[in-house]
């Protein structure tokens, strides 16, 4: 019996899924064939199966070895990374996601420049950035720089104000 | 000897023109700077630039492209020589040897056999692509869909069974491309797929999109998570800079050794530059004297001169294909796909006779891109080292803000800015496990070409599956394709049945 779903299995369960969505929404195309007899729906269902099958397939691979005590010596040459890799920290994880998630709300009424200050102050707080005042300016000037250069190059950002100069 | 001829009418009149001059130095520039910064690589570099080469005239912005494509190359060797941190995949195995060297305060001589053997390499690598594309577009010519299909299929099965250390993980990295890339209007039929009722999904997902939050958003969210307390430290410029005779000896062998492995490799589907330089590395240790033997792994020189080669010829030689066959065979020359498509030019082997000037002016530009970058890198190297000692947090917070306006430039539409999150958390989580993300980027861009080819060769053929085991290139294609799909699970069977007790 499985005790636990490791990781591998729950990507498996998430590719499963994808292949499940797609196969739905295959169904509501319509089936305008070519006059060779091949319409919009045969690649989408070739891949659909894939992603089933290959679903199926890593979520079987993956599943958790009944000895962990002798598996753990002789390292498993699929999964190499399992046991080096370190303890994650997901309070970082989390402050570069409400960084990222933040831009993206209010890039349309702050603009770019402010916006994208917060985003990359946001990123060097992620990243355990010793010398947060330093940062804070430097992403003011760094972003404020990016505005007026890609500006400059006819790319169209969006400002404060309209026109405006952050 | 067409390429020669073509090489000096056509191609060096359009490359040596001031605007052109200036955008292959601007593309070695750039290139050059973010192979030396660490955590980013040609790929995102060149997906960015994509908003921007819109308002450029198409030979300007690929001559640019390619001198980023280029120049990345040479800068990630001076990042895993100091920093051993490597900048990009190819330069995993010169950090092997060349950061020893470094440590032992031989950093000065390892950066020159560097860049003089990718300037070496990327030189012979050129001429061979000008004399050798020409010829390979005219017999592509012959291909029909038929074989062109067969043709994808195979990139598809080597770029996802040959990277990585697990073929199954490379199908579904694959699948997952394909799939994004079926998103949008369908062609033929003018129907929407995939598209949730979303009338941002019609246009389907930009590559842009895709490359930027799996490389640069997927990366800054593993290295918060993962990475915060890694230190890397920079090796200084210590003792002589210069390589003295016994370095020029011990190094062109290697530099020639290292072109004649990576060219090949960077030419079939291999999914580019890691394979040929661990190759050259293996070669390099195998071929030398006893007493140069002990030095591997304590900073031998011809450890760093041979990838560096190899992986320089490699790059080059993914032109081959991507110019007259229109396949990429690596993330970076996929994005590049994407900037001839987003000027409606399609490579393959028409492009030699539709657009000569593009072709040869890109080739020719190589040759001067490849002089420029052996300046840029060798008496300027302080220079590049001082990027370096920007602080790691500042340095991804801008890598992120550019990501971000990249996405957002496309369409002013903040629905990108959500798709570019999610598609970084499915880098990060790509990265946590293990899957390769070239399959992907070549699912995505390849996928739909592959799509187009096999309806044509049904059409042509009354929907007769069999044609694609009838026409010989076809078959012969599709047996490789079997073998690469087949063989490297045997072989590690057999060496799990011979391992057992």
């Amino acid at each position: 019996m499985l005790k636990r779903v490791t990781g591998e299995q729950w990507i498996a369960l998430g590719v499963i899924l994808i292949g499940l969505i797609m196969a739905w929404q295959i169904t509501g195309m319509s089936q305008s064939t070519g006059y060779a007899g091949i319409g919009p729906r045969f690649f989408p269902s070739v891949i659909a199966a894939g992603l089933l099958l290959t679903g199926v397939i890593l979520f079987i691979q993956s599943r958790p070895s009944k000895h962990p005590e002798t598996e753990d010596k002789t390292q498993d040459p699929d999964h190499p990374l399992d046991y080096e890799t370190p303890h994650p920290n997901w309070r970082m994880f989390s402050i570069a996601s409400a960084a990222l998630i933040l831009h993206m709300s209010l890039i349309s009424t702050l603009g770019f420049t402010l916006a994208g200050t917060i985003l990359c102050f946001g990123i060097c707080l992620a990243l355990e950035t010793e010398n947060k005042i330093r940062d804070l300016i430097l992403s003011f000037l760094l972003v404020l720089g990016l505005f007026h250069l890609f500006k400059w190059l006819g790319l169209n950002l969006p400002a404060l104000i309209t026109g405006g100069v952050i | 000897m067409d390429g020669l001829y073509n090489l000096f009418t056509v191609g060096f009149a359009t490359a040596l023109t001031p605007m052109n001059l200036l955008w292959a130095l601007v593309g070695c520039t750039l290139g050059t700077a973010i192979g030396v910064l660490p955590g980013v690589g040609p790929a995102v570099t060149v997906a960015l630039l994509l908003p921007v080469t819109q308002s450029i005239d198409p030979t300007g912005a690929l001559i640019m492209l390619a001198g980023v494509y280029y120049g990345a190359m040479f800068g990630g060797s001076t990042t895993s020589i100091l920093l051993n941190t490597p900048g990009e995949a190819g330069s995993i195995v010169s950090a092997l040897e060349g950061n020893k060297m470094a440590k032992a305060g031989r950093g000065g001589p390892a950066l020159s056999t560097a860049a003089i053997g990718s300037f070496v390499a990327g030189s012979i690598a050129t001429v061979l692509l000008t004399v050798l594309a020409p010829l390979i577009a005219t017999l592509t010519l012959k291909l029909g869909p038929v074989e062109m299909f067969a043709l994808m299929v195979l990139t598809f099965a080597a770029v996802s069974a040959v990277l990585g250390n697990s073929p199954l993980k490379g199908v579904i990295s694959l699948l997952i491309g394909l799939a994004i890339g079926l998103i949008g209007i369908e062609q033929q039929s003018g129907q929407a797929r995939f598209t949730f009722g979303s009338a941002a999904l019609l246009d389907g997902i930009d590559i842009v999109v895709i490359a930027m939050g799996l490389f640069a958003i997927g990366e800054t969210l593993y290295t918060a998570t993962y990475e915060n307390h890694l230190k890397a430290r920079v090796e200084s410029l210590a003792g002589r800079f210069w390589m003295s005779k016994e370095d020029w000896r011990r190094s062109w062998k290697p530099w020639l050794r290292g072109t004649a492995i990576g060219f090949p490799f960077g030419t079939i589907p291999a999914g580019g530059t890691e394979m040929p330089t661990f190759l050259s590395y293996s070669a390099e240790r195998k071929l030398a004297p006893p007493e140069v033997q002990k030095e591997f792994g304590k900073g031998a020189i011809e450890g760093v001169a041979g990838p560096e080669a190899a992986n320089n010829a490699a790059v080059t030689g993914t032109l081959i294909p991507l110019l007259t066959l229109g396949i990429p065979t690596s993330a970076t020359a996929a994005i590049m796909l994407a900037a001839f498509q987003q000027y409606n030019i399609a490579p393959g082997p028409l492009l030699f006779d539709t657009n000569p000037e593009l072709v040869w002016g890109l080739i020719a530009s190589l040759y001067i891109g490849n002089v420029m970058l052996l300046i840029l890198n060798l008496p300027l190297v302080g220079l590049w080292v001082q990027l370096l000692k920007v602080p790691r947090p500042l340095l991804y917070g801008g890598i992120v803000v550019l990501a971000t306006m990249g996405a957002y430039a496309l369409r002013q539409n903040w629905f990108d800015l959500l798709l570019l999150y999610i598609v970084g958390l499915m880098g990060f989580v790509m990265r946590r496990y293990d899957f390769p993300v070239v399959p992907l980027i070549v699912g995505l861009i390849v996928g739909p070409m592959a799509e187009k080819f096999f309806r044509r060769a049904m059409s042509i053929n009354q929907g007769d599956l069999t044609v694609f085991l009838t026409h010989p290139v076809s078959l012969s294609l599709l047996i490789i394709t079997l073998a690469i799909l087949i063989v490297p699970t045997y072989l590690k069977r057999r060496q799990n049945y011979l391992n057992k007790p």
